[in-house]
């Protein structure tokens, strides 16, 4: 035991072990198990039939899914291109030297670290239908509108306030990563840069961009998927309402499988996400390999 | 002269801290509007005359509310108790992976490392109905013991990820240097290694605390009963039921909730932000 211990190799395997046998149990297994429900016709508290690919086909006959997938893409394309910019803005800002920029930095990353159900929670009020702050300032004390704007109740305007609060939680990570890769660009190749005559704006999109290109592609990577899997602002916010107009991949496989006991037809809902999920995972090994290799 | 400098620098300077205020006040403006809207009267809340960004009867009615609440400060235990349970799991699997990949050269290190990565992908959506299937087979659905099996799974990928980073920029020689005096490569490992990598050691543990503590999805689908729930299910439940929500007690139990994370973070905001930093950008 204790020469086992002593081997690299063999200590290897045995500080892995724990980890590889709950990965594989709680991990691999469901997946699994995922794929095989998907084709069969289980019900909560029923036995599963096989029904080869009813589900897929049934799923594709309905609004329901056609919405979904077209609101999991909106959502993930928008909240990723503002968080994107936002995050760059942020970084940039913060980079700069200012008087509180530690006490900036600490308390601008609050939205993503404070409990997501709970802000999501104060967002509710906020959006509230008849006590908005936004519309009682907007209307009552700005005068700048005459109508409340029906931030959780008419299609386009939920999709869009659903988007705005996951960019508000999001922007702070993106700021945070951007800046510490903005850190790590040389400052000697940047002054070169200057002596040469290049400006703030042509040394930043020419030198520090192309730099902290690898880390800003990873990042927007791991947020993709985090956002194509968004669970708790649709379940919060809105339910998936007004007429499905916010219902993502999560929401629905959860309603299908949970209220309405459909297991087979929720556990296809996320089979659906596998082809889109692949790819970017992929993509996301091949920008680390790169990362790593730089 | 130098006066006339300065204030010229700060005059240049006004457009930039013009831009850092207004992004400071969407950040921060709707902590701030959900805590003074839980110290106010139940009808000052919808009163927008006069004063309201501020609380002028400033009371804490809203907090008694959510206390009376049944089965609150069993929510506060459980989530607790999981938060801790599931870290401790967590925390020990990943120390041990995350030397293994980092450290120690086998067949396999590699390939177990890329795996780490893939499952810190798998987003919480896409196991969550087998998962409630293989609970219910083992009649742990609905039971707290369902969550120290489940968070694990998405807590174990990220800390291992990051430990194994600590760990690969640990300096060798330390250990090899007790290992040549006698002591057994456990041992070497356990007293000097694991000592020296301490700082990623609590980064991971107080992400996977953080992580545990605001989990949803997992517990809304996998634990019921009064008694069994966690802060997170258990406050979205009893105010969010039917048309009616009691803003004041919600924005209350919206502030105690997140304050256990905001007193964490007060102490260890450097923690935070090289976990979230390491764990975007490490190869």
């Amino acid at each position: 035991m204790a020469g086992l211990l002593h081997k690299e190799s063999s200590l290897g395997y045995i500080l892995l072990g724990p980890g590889f046998v709950f990965l594989a149990v709680m991990m691999a297994y469901p997946f699994f198990y995922a794929v095989f429900l998907s084709f069969t016709d289980k019900q909560m508290g029923a036995d599963a039939n096989f029904t080869g690919l009813e589900n897929y086909a049934k799923l594709l006959g309905t609004n329901l899914f056609s919405k979904t997938v077209v609101n999991s893409l909106v959502y993930t394309l928008f909240a990723l291109v503002l968080k994107f910019c936002g995050g760059l803005v942020l970084a940039v800002m913060l980079n700069r030297p200012f008087v509180g920029q530690r006490a900036a930095k600490a308390l601008f990353l609050l939205p993503w670290i404070m409990p997501t159900v709970f802000s999501t929670m104060i967002w509710s009020w906020i959006y509230h239908p008849a006590f908005s702050i936004v519309n009682e300032v907007l209307i009552g004390k700005l005068h700048l509108l005459s109508e409340p704007i029906p931030f959780l109740r008419q299609e386009t305007w939920a999709m869009a306030s659903l988007i705005y609060v996951n960019v508000w939680r999001g922007v702070p990570f993106f700021g945070i990563t951007f800046m510490a890769a903005i850190q790590g660009v040389s400052t000697e190749i940047l002054e070169a840069s200057r002596i040469d005559g290049a400006n703030r704006w042509q040394s930043f999109w020419q030198i520090t961009f192309p730099m902290i290109l690898p880390v800003v592609i990873i990042v927007s990577l791991i947020s993709t998927i985090g956002t194509l899997g968004d669970f708790d602002l649709p379940f919060l916010l809105t339910r998936g309402g007004p007429n499905d107009a916010t219902t993502l991949f999560s929401l629905t496989a959860y309603t299908l499988t949970f209220s309405s006991g459909f297991v087979g037809l929720g556990a296809a809902v996320t089979m659906t996400m596998f082809p889109l999920l692949i790819l970017l995972v992929i993509a996301s090994l091949i920008s680390v390999r790169r990362q790593e290799a730089n | 002269m130098n006066l006339a400098r300065h204030s010229r620098k700060a005059f240049r300077a006004t457009p930039f801290y013009f831009l850092l205020a207004s992004v400071g006040f969407i950040l921060l403006f709707p902590f701030y509007w959900g805590f003074i809207s839980s110290l106010k009267f139940e009808k000052d809340i919808y009163d927008f005359s006069g004063n309201f960004l501020l609380a002028e009867r400033p009371n804490l009615l809203n907090y008694g509310t959510l206390f009376g609440t049944p089965h609150v400060f069993t929510w506060f235990w459980n989530t607790f108790s999981v938060s801790v349970a599931t870290t401790a799991i967590a925390v020990t699997i990943s120390v041990m992976a995350g030397f293994a990949i980092a450290r120690l050269r086998f067949r396999g290190a590699a390939i177990a490392g890329t795996l780490v990565f893939i499952t810190y992908l798998a987003p919480r959506t896409f196991l969550f109905v087998p998962l409630a299937q293989i609970l219910n087979g083992w009649g742990l659905l609905g039971t707290l013991p369902s969550l120290w099996l489940t968070y694990p799974t998405f807590l174990i990928p990220f800390c291992t990820w990051l430990l194994s980073g600590y760990f690969a920029n640990v300096p060798h020689e330390p250990e090899e240097c007790a290992m040549v005096d006698g002591a057994s490569r456990v041992s070497a490992i356990v007293r000097i290694t694991l000592p020296m990598a301490m700082p990623g050691i609590i980064t991971a543990a107080i992400f996977s605390f953080t992580a545990s503590w605001n989990e949803l999805l997992y517990a809304i689908a996998f634990v019921s009963g009064g008694d069994n729930k966690m802060l997170t299910n258990g406050i979205v439940g009893v105010f969010i039921g039917g048309d009616y929500f009691s803003w004041g007690p919600l924005m209350a139990a919206a502030t105690v909730s997140s304050l256990p994370i905001a007193i964490l973070y007060f102490f260890f905001t450097d923690r935070f932000v090289s976990g979230i930093t390491a764990g975007a950008t490490k190869g």
